[in-house]
C-alpha cells in the first residue's frame, strides 16, 4: 500500500529527517521524507504491517530535540514508484500554515566527547555541532531552516563534512550547522586595534587573559558576553564601574562539577541547568561562596548560574571555576552583536575581544529561570525557548499580533492556539531597543509564516513607544488596535499558562501599569468569572511623589506614605538620611501639599521600595525592582513567627499602616530583618485575607498570583501556603514570565477571552 | 463622555479632540486656496493680490493673572502677534474682547490695560477694535485676541515644510512660562527667580527674515512646550528630528526644579519663544542673528532634521530617548 504523511510539529533541524530515512530502511520502505518548512512529508510505499511499525517508529523513537504536534495520515493511490526510500531537499512553497524554527540548543555528549577527543578532526574546535545541538533560531533568516537560509551560508561545506552532511546514517545528515576546522567558522583575538592572535592560539590565549584579570568580550552563539573571572574584586569592580553597572547582580557560567562548591543546587534545579536550553538558573548561595567569589559578583543571597552551552565556552574552562558572563549590553539598550559593533560599543568596557566570522541573525540573551514555591518559573524567557511556541486550549482562527507592554518586553504572535513569544527585548523607551522590538516582531511574522495580521493588541498606557508602533501598525495592516490593561494582561496571561479559565480570584502585583482609571495600579485584586475579569480590591492609593522620579528613588515614596500616617513629622525624620538638602525637602512638602505631580498609585512594588529606603538598604534603584529585590534576603535573615494584622476596609489593604508599624518598629530599634519580614507578610496576609473572602463571597476555588511581585518567594510561598491552610486550589506560572515579559502571552489571552 | 482638564492641556487629547470634534463639523474652513483651519498651524491665510492676510485668533485665561515677568495682558498680545510672527508675517493690528466676571477689581483691570498697551507698543502693533462683556458665568477674566499680518504671496512659513538636513534652532530658554506660572498658581515662595519669559517675538523673526535667512518651517512652543512642537512639525513635515540633550538652552533654576518635582521641561509651555528649521547653510548666520537680540540671547541650534527615522528623538548620555508628544500631565511608566 501507498500512503503519505504529513506530520507538524518541531520537525526541522533536530535530526527528524534522518530519523525518518532510519526507521523506513528498517522497516522495508520505499518512498520518501520531504522537507515543506512547516511540515514533513513522508511517502511510503510497502506492505501494510510495515507501515505500522513504522508509525510506531516514528511516535516512540523520535529524536530528543523533535516532537510531534500532529500526524496526518492520507491514503493515496499515486501511481509513482521508488527503488529506495530517500530524502528530498526543502521544498520552497508558499506556505500558508505555520512552521517552527527550533530554539538554540546546546552542544550534545558526543559532540562534546569529541571536542576534548585528540584525535577527532574537530578537537578543541569550538563550533562543533551536529544534528542533535547547536545554533538554530539565532543563525537562521528564513524559512524552510536549511543551510542556504542561514548564516552558515557563508562557509560552504569541505569535502570531509559534505560526506557526513549527506549520510543519511550519520550524525550530522543534514545537519544545517555542522562545519569543522577546515570550512567552517574561525576565532580571532583582538585588543580593539589589531587581531593578536587567531584559532585556536585565541582561545589559549584568552583564557590566559581571563585568568590574569581582564575584561573580555566574547561573542558566542547567540549574543555577546562580557567575561572576567570571578574570585578577584578587581576586574569584577572594573566592569561594574564600566558597564554604570553598581549593583545588579551578574549571572556567572561554571561547569557542574564546580557549583555545589558554592551555590545549594538540589536535583530539579541540576536537571534544568543541564537541559538542552541551558538558562541561567538562580541559586542560593553557599556558606562557601566567599571562598571562591568576589562579593562584588552578587549583593544577594542568590546567585544566577549557567552552564557552557557551546564548545566555544567549554574551552574557556582551564584553572577558573566560575566566570561572570553577563549580557553585552549598556543599560537598557540591546546587546551587541555584530564584530563592528561589538568593537566600537564596547572600546573602554573590554580589554579584549574574543570574536569569531559567523554572524548572529537574531541575538538572544540567556534566560533565566528561578524556583518559587517549588516550581520554576521564567525571570526571562529567551535563549533556548525562543521562538518556539506555547500552546494553549483556546480557540482562535485569528493572527493577533501583541506588543508587550515598555519594559522587559517581549512580542508574541498568536496563530489558532499557538503563541509564539519572541526572544527578550527589554527596555523600549530607548530608541535602539524600541528599534529591536519593530525587529523582532518582523522577524517572528516571518518566521511563522505570517501574511495577514487580524488584529493588534497593546497596553492602555497612552505614552508606551509600544502603544505607538501598535498604532503604527493598525494604520500599515488596516486592522483594529484592541487595548488589555496591564495587570488584567498579567492575568489572563496566569491563566493561558495554566489552561485554566473557569473562576479565579487573581493577585496581579508589580511595579507600575495603567489602570481603567487612570491610576498608577499595582497591587490588584481581580476576580475572573464568568469569563469576565473585574477589579475587585487592591492597595491603598498613595501619592507618587514626582512621578518617576519616586522609582528612582525610594526614599519619596517613603516621604510621601509616612507623611500621610505623621504629617510635618516625616520631613524631620527623613533628614536622618543626609540624601535631601533642606531646599529640597522644602519643594518635595510644597510638591506633596500641592499634589504637583504626584499621581496616585496602588503599586506593590513602591510599598516595597519604601520598606527598603526606610531600612538603608537602598536609595536609588539603578536596576528594575533593586529596592524590593534587596529587601527580600534582609527578610530572609529573619527566623521566627510576627504577629501581623493587616488592616482592610472595603477590599482595601491598608499601607499606610504597614509604612507607619514599619517605622515605628524602625524607631524602636527592631532588627532590619524583622521590620522587613513584617512588611513581607503583612502584603502577603493582608492580601490574601482579602482573596479569601472575595473567594468565599462568590464560592470560588481557586486563587492564583501573577506580576513581578510575584518571584518574590517570601510573599508568593505565603500566599500559597496560606491557600494550602484554607484549602483553595493555587495557580502560578510556569511556561510564561511572571513579569512583564509575559504581558504580550496575556495581551494576546485577553483578546481572545474578550473577542469583540 | 465630558470635556477635562486634559483636553485643553496641548498635545495628544487636545489635538483628538479638535479632530473630531470640531474639524470633522465645519465645512468651510478657508478662502482662496490659502492656509485654512484643517492645517491647524498657527495662523490662517487669505490670498489678495500679491499679497496674504494672515489672521489668527486666541483665548486667554491664566492662573494667577499676575504672575512674575508679566501678566494675562502682556499674554494676551503677545500671544495672538507670536502667531502672527511665526507665519513669517508682519503683525498690524488686534482686536480685543473681554469678558469680564462680576466683581472684578477696578484697579485689576486698569493695570492689565496698561500692560496691553505697553506690549503693543513692544510690538508695534495697533488694537484697533474691541469688545467688552460682564459674566457671573466665569471665574475669572477672560480676553481674546484676533491678530491680523500681512505676507507677500506664498511666502507664509508653514509648520509642515522642515527639509531634511534642516537645522533646528530655539530662540533661547524654555519652560520659564509653564513652570513660573505654576509655581505662582501654587503659591511656591521660595528664593529662585524663575520668570515667565511672556514677550512678543515678531521683531526678533523680522530680524532674521530681513537678513535673507531660509526657514523653512517655524512654530512659536506654546502649550505641550518644546515636545509638542517639535513633534507636530516632524509629524506634519513627515520627516524625522533629531536633538540633543546637551544643547537644549535651559535655565539652571528652571532645571533644578524640574529635577526636584520630576517635570520634563520639554513639555512644559513657553509664550516667548520660537523653534525655527533652518537650512543648514543659513543656521549659525541665524543663531548669530538672534543672539544680538535680547530675546535671542540664549538662542541654540539644538538639533537637525533626518530621514533616518521619524517622530523626535533625543540623544542622551544614556542613549536616545524617543520625545513623546505631550499628553497633559505626566503619566509614570517607569517599573
Ligand atoms: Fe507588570
Ligand atoms: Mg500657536
Ligand atoms: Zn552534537
Ligand atoms: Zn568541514
Amino acid at each position: 500500500m501507498k500512503i503519505k504523511i504529513k506530520v507538524k510539529g518541531i520537525v526541522q533541524g533536530v535530526g527528524f529527517r534522518p530519523f525518518v530515512y532510519r526507521i523506513a530502511k528498517k522497516n522495508n520502505l520505499k518512498g520518501y521524507v520531504k522537507n515543506m518548512g512547516n511540515y514533513v512529508e513522508i511517502y511510503l510505499d510497502g506492505k501494510k504491517e510495515d507501515i505500522d511499525n513504522f508509525i510506531k517508529d516514528l511516535k516512540n523513537k523520535k529524536p530528543p530535540l523533535s516532537r510531534i504536534d500532529s500526524l496526518e495520515i492520507i491514503e493515496c493511490n499515486d501511481i509513482i514508484n521508488f527503488n529506495d526510500f530517500y530524502i528530498i531537499e526543502s521544498e520552497n512553497s508558499n506556505f500558508e500554515e505555520e512552521g517552527t524554527i527550533p530554539a538554540d540548543v546546546s552542544i550534545c555528549e558526543e559532540c562534546l566527547k569529541e571536542l576534548f577527543d585528540k584525535n577527532d578532526r574537530r578537537y578543541r574546535y569550538p563550533f562543533i555541532a551536529c544534528t542533535n545541538c547547536g545554533p538554530r533560531f539565532t543563525i537562521v533568516e528564513k524559512l524552510p531552516y536549511d543551510r542556504e537560509n542561514t548564516s552558515m551560508r557563508d562557509f560552504p561545506l569541505c569535502e570531509g563534512c559534505l560526506k557526513e552532511y549527506k549520510n543519511p546514517l550519520d550524525r550530522r545528515f543534514h545537519a544545517q550547522a555542522t562545519c569543522c576546522p577546515i570550512c567552517g567558522p574561525k576565532v580571532f583575538l583582538s585588543d580593539g586595534k589589531n587581531i593578536i592572535a587567531e584559532k585556536d592560539d585565541a582561545i589559549k590565549e584568552a583564557v590566559k587573559l581571563l585568568e590574569e584579570g581582564n575584561i573580555l568580550a566574547i561573542k558566542g552563539i547567540g549574543g555577546t558576553h562580557l567575561c572576567c573571572k570571578v574570585s578577584e574584586d578587581e576586574p569584577v569592580l572594573n566592569l561594574r564601574k564600566r558597564l554604570n553597572r553598581p549593583t545588579q547582580p551578574f549571572a556567572v557560567m561554571s561547569k557542574i562539577e564546580y557549583i555545589n562548591l558554592f551555590a545549594e543546587v538540589d536535583e530539579t534545579e541540576k536537571e534544568v541547568l543541564l537541559s538542552p536550553s541551558r538558562p541561567i538558573v538562580v541559586l542560593r548561595k553557599n556558606q562557601n561562596y566567599d571562598k571562591y567569589f568576589s562579593e562584588y559578583v552578587s549583593n544577594l543571597d542568590t546567585i544566577g548560574v549557567m552552564l557552557p552551552y557551546s564548545g566555544l565556552h567549554y574551552l574557556l574552562f582551564d584553572k577558573e571555576i566560575a566566570y561572570v558572563m553577563t549580557s553585552a549590553n549598556l543599560p537598557g539598550l540591546p546587546m551587541v552583536k555584530d564584530n563592528d559593533e561589538i568593537l566600537e560599543k564596547l572600546d573602554g568596557i573590554a580589554d579584549y575581544f574574543l570574536l569569531h566570522n559567523r554572524r548572529i541573525v537574531n541575538r538572544c540573551d540567556d534566560s533565566v529561570i528561578k524556583k518559587v514555591a517549588n516550581r520554576f518559573v521564567f525571570l526571562r524567557r529567551s535563549r533556548g525557548y525562543a521562538p518556539e511556541p506555547i500552546e494553549v486550549n483556546v480557540n482562535n482562527d485569528k493572527n493577533i499580533l501583541c506588543v508587550g507592554p515598555e519594559l522587559n518586553s517581549t512580542a508574541c504572535i498568536v496563530k489558532r492556539n499557538k503563541f509564539y513569544l519572541t526572544q527578550y527585548i527589554g527596555n523600549t523607551s530607548k530608541y535602539e531597543t524600541f528599534c529591536y522590538l519593530k525587529d523582532a516582531i518582523d522577524n517572528i511574522l516571518k518566521l511563522t509564516n505570517t501574511k495577514k495580521i487580524d488584529v493588534i493588541v497593546c497596553d492602555l498606557h497612552p505614552q508606551y513607544n509600544s502603544t505607538k508602533l501598535a498604532e503604527e501598525l493598525s494604520e500599515k495592516f488596516g486592522v483594529e488596535i484592541f487595548r488589555v490593561q496591564h495587570h488584567f494582561a498579567h492575568a489572563y496571561s496566569l491563566l493561558g499558562d495554566n489552561n485554566y479559565f473557569d473562576d479565579a480570584v487573581i493577585l496581579s502585583l508589580d511595579g507600575v501599569g495603567y489602570g481603567l482609571d487612570g491610576n498608577i495600579w499595582g497591587g490588584e485584586i481581580l476576580l475572573f468569572k464568568d469569563g469576565k475579569l473585574k477589579r475587585v480590591g487592591h492597595l491603598e492609593e498613595q501619592y507618587q511623589l514626582g512621578g518617576d522620579l519616586a522609582t528612582k528613588y525610594p526614599l519619596r515614596m517613603l516621604l510621601s506614605i509616612l507623611y500621610k500616617a505623621i504629617g510635618d513629622e516625616a520631613f524631620n525624620f527623613i533628614k536622618r538620611y543626609n540624601f535631601f538638602s533642606e531646599k529640597e525637602l522644602n519643594i518635595l512638602k510644597f510638591q506633596l501639599e500641592k499634589k504637583i505631580n504626584c499621581p496616585l498609585t496602588t503599586s506593590t512594588g513602591r510599598v516595597l521600595d519604601a520598606v527598603s529606603s526606610l531600612l538603608g538598604v537602598c536609595f536609588v534603584k539603578t536596576y528594575d525592582g533593586e529596592p524590593s529585590i534587596r529587601l527580600e534576603p534582609i527578610a530572609n535573615k529573619f527566623k521566627g513567627n510576627i504577629e501581623v494584622e493587616p488592616k482592610i476596609k472595603n477590599n482595601i489593604l491598608n499601607t499606610t499602616e504597614l509604612i507607619y508599624n514599619a517605622y515605628e518598629m524602625f524607631i524602636y530599634g527592631d532588627s532590619l530583618s524583622k521590620i522587613a519580614h513584617y512588611a513581607h507578610i503583612y502584603i502577603a496576609d493582608g492580601l490574601f485575607n482579602i482573596v479569601k473572602k472575595i473567594a468565599d463571597k462568590y464560592g470560588i476555588e481557586t486563587i492564583g498570583i501573577t506580576g513581578g511581585v510575584s518571584y518574590n518567594k517570601i510573599i508568593t510561598e505565603r500566599i500559597l501556603n496560606n491557600a494550602n491552610k484554607e484549602n483553595l486550589n493555587f495557580i502560578y506560572h510556569k511556561r510564561v514570565p511572571n513579569g512583564d515579559g509575559g504581558i504580550s502571552f496575556g495581551q494576546g489571552i485577553g483578546y481572545i477571552i474578550n473577542e469583540p | 463622555m465630558k470635556i477635562t482638564r486634559m483636553h485643553g492641556a496641548g498635545g495628544k487629547v487636545m489635538q483628538e479632540l479638535i479632530k473630531d470634534v470640531i474639524l470633522k463639523n465645519l465645512e468651510i474652513t478657508s478662502v482662496n486656496g490659502g492656509i485654512g483651519l484643517e492645517s491647524l498651524d498657527d495662523s490662517a491665510t487669505i490670498p489678495l493680490g500679491d499679497k496674504e492676510i494672515v489672521f489668527t485668533v486666541d483665548g486667554h485665561t491664566v492662573k494667577p493673572i499676575f504672575f512674575p515677568g508679566g501678566d494675562i495682558g502682556r499674554l494676551a498680545v503677545s500671544g495672538t502677534v507670536n502667531d502672527l510672527a511665526v507665519m513669517g508675517a508682519k503683525p498690524l493690528a488686534l482686536s480685543l474682547s473681554l469678558i469680564i466676571p462680576e466683581g472684578f477689581k477696578l484697579e485689576d483691570l486698569e493695570r492689565i490695560i496698561k500692560s496691553i498697551n505697553e506690549t503693543s507698543k513692544e510690538a508695534e502693533v495697533a488694537i484697533i477694535t474691541g469688545d467688552t462683556k460682564v459674566s457671573d458665568g466665569v471665574d475669572d477674566i477672560i480676553i481674546s485676541t484676533s491678530g491680523i499680518g500681512i505676507v507677500d504671496r506664498g511666502k507664509a512659513i508653514r509648520d509642515c515644510n522642515v527639509q531634511e538636513g534642516d537645522a533646528i534652532i530655539v530662540s533661547g530658554n524654555i519652560g520659564e512660562h509653564g513652570l513660573s506660572i505654576l509655581l505662582s498658581r501654587e503659591g511656591f515662595d521660595f528664593d529662585v527667580n524663575i520668570k515667565s519669559d511672556v514677550a512678543p517675538i515678531n521683531k526678533l523673526i523680522e530680524k532674521v527674515l530681513e537678513e535673507g535667512i531660509q526657514i523653512n518651517a517655524m512654530k512659536d512652543p506654546t502649550r505641550g512646550g518644546l515636545a509638542d512642537a517639535l513633534n507636530e512639525m516632524a509629524e506634519k513635515s513627515n520627516i524625522g528630528i533629531t536633538i540633543f540633550e546637551d544643547k537644549i538652552p535651559i535655565s539652571d533654576e528652571v532645571q533644578s526644579i524640574c529635577d526636584i518635582l520630576g517635570l520634563d521641561p520639554l513639555t512644559i509651555a513657553n509664550e516667548g519663544k520660537v523653534v525655527m528649521a533652518v537650512k543648514k547653510e543659513d543656521a549659525e548666520r541665524c543663531l548669530e542673528i538672534l543672539r544680538e537680540h535680547p530675546l535671542g540671547k540664549n538662542a541654540e541650534i539644538i538639533g537637525y532634521a533626518t530621514k533616518e527615522h521619524k517622530g523626535v528623538i533625543m540623544e542622551t548620555i544614556v542613549g536616545r530617548r524617543i520625545v513623546d508628544m505631550p499628553i497633559g500631565d505626566p503619566i509614570p511608566r517607569v517599573c
